[in-house]
């Protein structure tokens, strides 16, 4: 008997389990798996940021290993993703980015805890993410010059009539795009590496079962392959935690460059 | 049929991320003094293509 088999059933099962399933109330009011999760991140984050401000006004000078790693994280925050794209107006826009940040890493973390799910695993929650971004930079350009300005300034300065009304076609379109490719791309990264990892778990447990059946050289060898499995989990295992932080960092930088772009306009 | 679709898309995803360290890599020893703004740069294009791949995974595994 071939443990392959068996695979593709159990991913179908494994499918169904990533689907948004409802925990408290139906589909219009109420609660989903996925919200639930993400509402336990946020309620982490706030714990953690409030614990942190607390330990912090103890001492002038920052101790303990706590204190020092938000510290650092916070402050790899402001030099590398406001600083450094945002300039001289970085202390306008960093409270949002900053907020991006710790809410997609918490997520995350939360996420990679075997039996709980990233609440950024659902479309839903990365658009409305992916929404708020797109709205900041959108009113802050409104702002900055007026609506119809905004609107004007989407094409280049410079350009002879004919192909100016077809940039700012082109340029419109990829506007509205930056929207949809931010919310996929954290949807995609979050989804597709639960799925691996829940892929190569199933592996692992279909390869020993053989040898609970009945003892055999054949069966000791999918035994082998069993614990090969283990170790390729905890690599992604790994890699998914890394690919988490990457995520958060991703976005954040491309809601970074996106307000840049507004602000030097 | 899918997961051959899949394969396919994978291709232009690996070249795009393989063309993208091979010039990170490339332009940090001709000048390692540029490492840190090349590696933000090198993430970024990285996730930008990546993505891609990931959409075919994901578009593969719900749309059967």
């Amino acid at each position: 008997m071939n443990p392959l088999d068996k695979l593709s059933g159990e991913m179908e099962e494994l499918l169904d389990g990533f689907m948004t399933q409802t925990v408290v109330g139906d589909t219009t009011v109420g609660l989903t798996n996925y919200i639930f999760w993400m509402c336990v991140a946020l309620a982490l984050l706030v714990i953690t940021v409030f614990l942190f401000k607390k330990m912090q006004a103890k001492s002038l000078v920052p101790q303990g290993i706590f204190v020092n790693g938000m510290e650092l994280v916070v402050e790899f925050v402001r030099d590398d993703l406001c600083e450094s794209i945002l300039g001289e107006t970085w202390k306008k826009h960093f409270p949002f980015l900053a907020a991006l940040f710790f809410f997609i890493v918490s997520n995350s973390i939360v996420g990679v805890i075997p039996g709980c799910h990233p609440g950024t695993g659902t479309i839903g929650v990365t658009a409305a993410l992916a929404l708020c971004s797109f709205a900041y930079f959108v009113v802050l350009g409104c702002r900055r010059m007026g609506v119809a300005g905004y609107i004007k300034s989407l094409a280049p300065k410079g350009v002879a009539f004919p192909m100016n009304l077809l940039v700012w076609v082109i340029e419109l379109v990829s506007t509205f795009l930056r929207l949809v490719t931010l919310a996929v791309r954290l949807f995609c990264n979050m989804f597709a590496g639960h799925v691996v990892m829940g892929t190569f778990a199933i592996l692992a447990t279909l390869f020993v079962e053989p040898l609970l059946q009945e003892f055999s050289l054949v069966a000791l060898g999918y035994v082998g392959a069993s614990a090969f499995w283990v170790v390729l989990l905890i690599i992604i295992y790994l890699v998914e935690i890394l690919v988490g932080v990457i995520q958060a960092y991703v976005f954040t930088l491309l809601s970074a460059v996106y307000i840049q772009i507004v602000e030097n306009e | 049929m899918g997961v051959i679709g899949y394969g396919l898309g994978v291709i232009g995803a690996s070249v795009g991320i393989g063309m993208a360290a091979f010039g990170a890599t490339t332009s940090m020893a001709r000048q390692p003094e540029v490492q840190g703004r090349l590696f933000t740069t090198f993430i970024l294009a990285s996730a930008f293509v990546e993505a891609l791949a990931l959409i075919g995974f994901v578009v593969t595994l719900i749309a059967k």
